[in-house]
């Protein structure tokens, strides 16, 4: 089993950083662990240009490192995005590589749970957890976090998935805990 | 402030453009900006900063990306919100927001609304409203007076935005509703967009390979 996380920290999160290892080490086990620290990552800008569409179908015409990163999240079969909760949703360093995830789907769209989405360029895709950092308890970043991972499962096919938080007075050992349940949400146990 | 890629021809300058146009004629002073370019150096950035400070309204125009706002968006949300931790602002600001998407329900922007009405709560700034459109790339980066009957909706909608934004009111639900009607029925906007992109494609020779699995 395979495993990929996109750690979102910008420079000044230290507790995302300390997150990030903490699944690094619940994920032991995994035959690959891959974990991408995007704010050390040149990812340009997604160009809507559509690229990944029609000039080279499933990959990004702009040559910099979210190639690699999507042939990895491509063959996994556990997602983890990790970022510090920014106005609820992601930051900009998660976003920068998630905007670049385009060319996964495909440009041929239909109606999925009632709504019209882009179809799944792969047969399988991997389940899907979602870990945003707060400085403390905050119900309304915490449902925008949540919806947007419900909202993302769908839009990348995620069969799976599961939303948790961590707040900065967590300790070490609180983290660990959270992260064993979060992941036992996508029914991955340790 | 618009949040495309695209340097020109985008269909959220078209949106903006539209609704600037209305609130000219009303006797607001307006300028416009493009989020992508603005962040590209430091000086940029001081300077969007300042245009920031010093309006009174602040007119977001976006694409859905991923279900959310792109990430050079939230990059500039992120030094705005921080200067307005640090520095004082007098002024009353208010925040309207208009995000389009590509596919065919505008409720599939509701969230990414909502995370720009919290960024409004944290910057301290007044929340005009927020109308969200579907299909929005059928625009085709036209300026929407050229867009012809299919966007009609979409043009009374700011309309109605505009009217409210000078009496100083928040964006009304009739505004809302009308900016979000589907401009198609779902197997319609399917048929056509299925279609267009294979249309498309032949021009780069790709229409046998689109549905290619390169990883």
């Amino acid at each position: 089993m395979k495993a990929v996380v996109l750690n979102g920290a910008r420079s000044g999160d230290e507790k995302v950083d300390e997150v990030s290892d903490a699944i690094s080490s619940a994920l032991g086990s995994l035959e690959q662990v891959s974990v991408f620290k995007l704010r050390e990552i040149f990812i340009a800008d997604c160009s809507s240009c559509f690229g990944c569409y029609l000039k080279t179908p499933g990959t990004c015409v702009i040559n910099d490192a979210t190639n690699g990163i999507s042939k990895k999240l491509a063959k996994a079969d556990l997602k983890v995005f990790l970022t510090p909760i920014v106005f609820g949703g992601y930051s900009s360093e998660l976003k920068k590589a998630v905007d670049r995830q385009l060319g996964v789907l495909l440009p041929f769209c239909n109606k999925i749970q009632g709504e019209v989405h882009f179809l799944n360029r792969y047969e399988r895709n991997g389940n899907l957890v979602g870990i945003g950092v707060l400085p403390k308890p905050d119900a309304e970043s915490e449902s925008i976090f949540k919806t947007l991972i419900d909202r993302n499962a769908i839009t990348l096919h995620a069969p799976v998935h599961s939303t948790g938080f961590i707040y900065v007075e967590d300790n070490s050992s609180k983290i660990q805990d959270k992260i064993r349940n979060i992941l036992a949400g996508v029914g991955f146990k340790n | 402030m618009w949040g495309s890629p695209r340097v020109s021809g985008s269909n959220s300058e078209s949106l903006g453009n539209y609704l600037l146009g209305k609130l000219n004629i009303g006797g607001f002073e307006t300028e416009k900006l493009q989020v992508q370019t603005s962040m590209r150096t430091k000086e940029s950035q001081a300077k969007m900063l300042e245009q920031f400070g010093v309006s009174d309204l602040l007119i977001f125009s976006f694409p859905l990306y991923m279900d959310s706002i792109p990430a050079s968006v939230i990059a500039a949300l992120e030094l705005m919100a921080k200067q307005r931790k640090t520095s004082v602002f007098p002024k009353t600001q208010r925040l309207l927001t208009i995000l389009h998407n590509g596919l065919l329900e505008a409720s599939q922007s509701s969230n990414a609304l909502a995370i720009c009405k919290r960024f409004a709560f944290e910057a301290g700034i007044d929340w005009a409203g927020g109308l969200s459109l579907g299909g929005g790339e059928a625009i085709g980066g036209k300026s929407l007076e050229d867009a012809g009957f299919l966007w009609r909706n979409v043009r009374k909608a700011l309309d109605l935005v505009a009217k409210d934004l000078l009496e100083g009111k928040a964006v009304s639900g009739q505004a809302v509703n009308l900016m979000a009607k589907p401009f198609a029925p779902a197997w319609l906007y399917v048929f056509l967009a299925n279609r267009t992109w294979k249309k498309r494609a032949k021009a780069y020779g790709t229409q046998d390979k689109l549905c290619d699995q390169p990883y």
